[in-house]
């Protein structure tokens, strides 16, 4: 029998991870360490706030030090645990599930750690707030659609039922159209949670209320692009596209569908301004400022169990036609992105009506050729043509009428 | 080889239809007569293609006494990469760049299937693993394809296979395809009686095969007729089969043949009979058991392309706990988890059934809270009735 040995690997993987610890802990030069506890980085806007987080505390002189808790409550737990025991001297935490987080994060603010909730609230007293305004993503939703069609009927394809953040973007849209529709303008055919916010079960569910109004809908408030997209597809299925519809997130598809007329509005939050507050607020809270003396912050309470935190609140922006310039200003997507077929739908109504009215003209040719007799066959067929032309011709106009952005 | 002929050997096939028309009749009285208006049947149609083709795959993996719960994460993974590589990879514009996506969708999801074919078959780890551990995999994959943005807009020749506007084949080819089907029945059954005659065995009398023929005759018309009085909205031109339905239809037929008429849909029925036995038997279990996964891969993909026509859009959330509606539409329709035992016509059906409910529900404007429940309940009573009665037959 031979002596037990560590496999190769092993050991190669136990040398690489002392290097990289030495490695950390070498430029620990920074007075104030920021702990950074993230949920996942499954969805694609994460890496946005990282960047923005990592480059705001570079810029202020603070050490980043981050985990990953791969969508797992039980992981975020104890990485805040190894982020407190890495020295941090504030927490920025993206929860997971922030009930299960509470313990841990009274144990962090009980050891005069700072806890700063990034996007996502914790209710814990103590802790510091730092989001969008989920309820104005829902007003700025309604307010646009109302603005294009005031009075009809409306549908609502909210969010997941099982996430708060649904039932805050509709409270914002209720907000707005609630007046409205006590006064009889707007009447509600349809309402619907839809699972997990798929777009294919948007789809099927928008399909199904279109059969129940017998396509008699004028306007739909949807709570975001990804949903938006599947509405437009029941939509589209029936010759209904360019309806009022309304969405969140400032997808690309979503920005490129508001450029050819598709969509109304797509509320933009923008993560990099997001992660530059949390970069200041938590360097800030980690060299002793009160939370109160934060720049825009208020006391808040507002959550379902209506602790008094303090709060920070960004509103974003809602994205229209004539806003398109602002989220290509910003870097957030290519001009070249937005505007690709921007001119297409007005080319697509022209083409129809210029295809009845070639024909038509074709006809008609050949009998003017046949001189005066024949002039009177001609005329009628010159009288069909002549409005199919006409159509055509005002909808080739419309190709040119690009979204200010575009042009 | 229709629903109908086999229903009169199989009283499963029956009680599952009588079930759907129940259901039916019950919507229809409740939605004043909306649940059963052409477009809603031509909704329903379109709605149940996904999940319906991909349980006619769940039903030969289930029969070999697997589970594969990567179907919807496959779904979501190959449809990314029909998106991506029709817009991205290829252009748009070229009328090849879809149909050469689609084909390279296809293949990789055969390819991902018969890679966890392998692990289970030859590698010995167990189905519902392999597939779990597939279903993290490949939803990882599905949002590497473009990091997670959703890609749109899609070829408009792709957005056929979708069933939308434009994905319907009109009137005239829907009845040549109801023609080819009814003459194809019609063939059949006299091969069988003529071949019968031959052998000196007694066929069953002749108007009760006539009386077949005409049902299914009257079947297959009727829902042509159904498809072609939902109209086109500005022309007002009939509709027609719309294509994503073509598929499922084309999908159940072959793989109906593939399960009951070769050699290895014969082997998958004798694996999951008894394993062992049908090893001593010279069966190559392992080779027929990574086809299985493979098949299943390609339908999943297959899935995954009418998914992304539908949306006319990828992006990398589609098809999630799409497994279980597929896995319930297999077992509503009388494939026994313990293996051995499947049907395709039943898992048809049973994809009618449960897309039939959530569409109802959804007509009436029941909260999705109330619709999970419901289907859930079904799903467990289908599969108690199914299991009693197959007791009972068993005793007999």
């Amino acid at each position: 029998m031979s002596a037990p040995r560590w496999p190769r690997w092993f050991v190669a993987c136990a040398g690489v991870t002392l290097a990289l610890a030495r490695a950390s802990s070498a430029h620990a030069a920074a007075d104030v360490v920021v702990g950074v506890s993230w949920s996942n980085f499954q969805e694609e806007r994460w890496k946005t706030d990282e960047a923005a987080l990592r480059a705001g505390l570079e810029a202020l002189g603070a050490r980043y030090v981050s985990t990953d808790a791969q969508s797992s409550s039980e992981k975020q737990a104890s990485d805040i645990e190894t982020l407190l025991a890495r020295g941090a001297d504030v927490l920025v935490v993206v929860a997971q599930d922030a009930d299960t987080l509470r313990p841990t994060v009274r144990g962090a603010l009980a050891e005069g750690v700072p806890v700063v909730a990034y996007d996502r609230l914790i209710e814990l007293p103590g802790v510091f707030y730092l989001s969008f305004d989920n309820v104005e993503v829902g007003r700025q939703e309604a307010r646009a659609i109302e603005h294009v069609r005031p009075a009809g009927r409306y549908v609502f394809i909210k969010g997941a039922a099982t996430d708060p953040n649904a039932d805050f973007v509709h409270r914002g849209q209720l907000e707005v159209l609630a007046p409205a529709i006590a006064a009889g303008r707007i009447e509600v055919v349809g309402d619907q949670y839809v699972e997990g916010w798929l777009p294919e079960v948007a789809q099927r569910v928008m399909e199904q209320i279109l059969t129940q109004n017998g396509d008699r809908v004028d306007a739909v408030v949807c709570s975001n692009d990804g949903m938006a997209g599947g509405v437009l597809a029941a939509l589209r299925a029936q010759g209904l596209e360019g309806l009022p519809l309304s969405g969140q997130d400032g997808d690309r598809a979503a920005l490129a569908r508001v450029a050819r007329g598709l969509q109304t509005v797509s509320v933009w939050k923008d993560a990099r301004a997001l992660g530059a507050r949390a970069a200041e607020i938590a360097t800030a809270l980690a060299r002793g400022a009160a939370p109160g003396s934060i720049a825009g912050a208020l006391r808040w309470r507002s959550g379902p169990d209506k602790p008094e935190l303090d709060a920070l609140l960004l509103a974003p922006v809602p994205i229209t036609r004539d806003r398109l310039g602002e989220v290509i200003d910003a870097g957030w997507i290519a001009k070249a992105d937005v505007c690709r077929g921007a001119a297409e739908p007005a080319l697509a109504r022209a083409e129809p009506a210029l295809a009845v009215a070639e024909p038509a003209l074709e006809k008609a040719e050949p009998a003017l050729e046949k001189a005066k007799p024949a002039l009177e066959k001609a005329k009628p067929a010159v009288a069909r043509a002549e409005p199919a032309l006409e159509r055509g011709t005002v909808s080739a106009r419309g190709a040119t009428d690009l979204p200010p952005a575009c042009r | 080889m229709t629903l109908l002929a086999r229903g009169q050997r199989e009283p499963r096939m029956l009680a599952l239809t009588a079930a759907l028309g129940a259901i039916w009749v019950g919507f229809a009285i409740a939605t004043d007569g909306v649940f059963t208006s052409p477009r809603n049947l031509y909704n329903l149609a379109v709605q149940s293609s996904v999940v319906g083709v991909m349980a006619c795959g769940m039903v030969l993996v289930i029969t070999a006494r697997h589970i594969d719960l990567a179907v919807g994460s496959v779904l979501g993974f190959t449809g990314m990469l029909v998106a991506v590589a029709q817009t991205e990879w290829l252009s748009v514009e070229a009328a090849a760049s879809w149909p050469l996506a689609t084909a390279l969708g296809l293949g990789v999801g055969a390819l991902v299937g018969a890679w966890q074919g392998w692990w289970v078959a030859y590698r010995g780890v167990p189905a519902f693993v392999v597939t779990l551990g597939g279903l993290l995999v490949f939803r990882g994959a599905a949002y590497l394809v473009t990091d997670g943005r959703t890609v749109a807009p899609l070829a408009v020749g792709f957005e056929r296979l979708g069933g939308g506007l434009s994905g319907s084949i009109g009137a005239p080819a829907s009845f040549s395809v109801a023609a080819v089907v009814l003459a194809v029945v019609a063939l059949q059954t006299v091969r069988r009686r003529r071949e019968r005659a031959q052998h000196g065995i007694a066929s069953e009398p002749a108007w009760r095969d006539v009386a077949v023929l005409v049902v299914s005759a009257v079947c297959v018309l009727g829902f042509v007729a159904v498809m072609n009085a939902h109209e086109q909205p500005v022309t007002g031109e009939p509709r027609g089969i719309p294509v994503p339905v073509l598929v499922w239809i084309a999908t159940a037929i072959g793989m109906s043949a593939l399960f009951r008429r070769t050699r290895f849909g014969r082997y998958v029925s004798a694996i999951g009979g008894n394993p062992e036995a049908a090893a001593l038997a010279g069966i190559d279990v392992r080779r027929v058991t990574l086809g299985v996964f493979a098949w299943m891969g390609a339908l999943a993909a297959l899935g995954g392309v009418i998914t992304t026509a539908r949306l006319g859009a990828g992006a990398n959330s589609m098809g999630t706990l799409a497994e279980l509606s597929v896995i319930a539409a297999a077992v509503i329709g009388g494939t026994s988890l313990a293996g051995g035992r499947g049907s395709i016509p039943g898992a048809v059906v049973g994809a009618l059934i449960m897309q039939s409910l959530e569409n109802g529900m959804l007509l009436l404007g029941v909260s999705s809270a109330a619709r999970q429940i419901a289907i859930g309940l079904v799903l467990i009573a289908a599969v108690w009735l199914d299991a009693s009665t197959h007791a009972r037959v068993g005793k007999a």
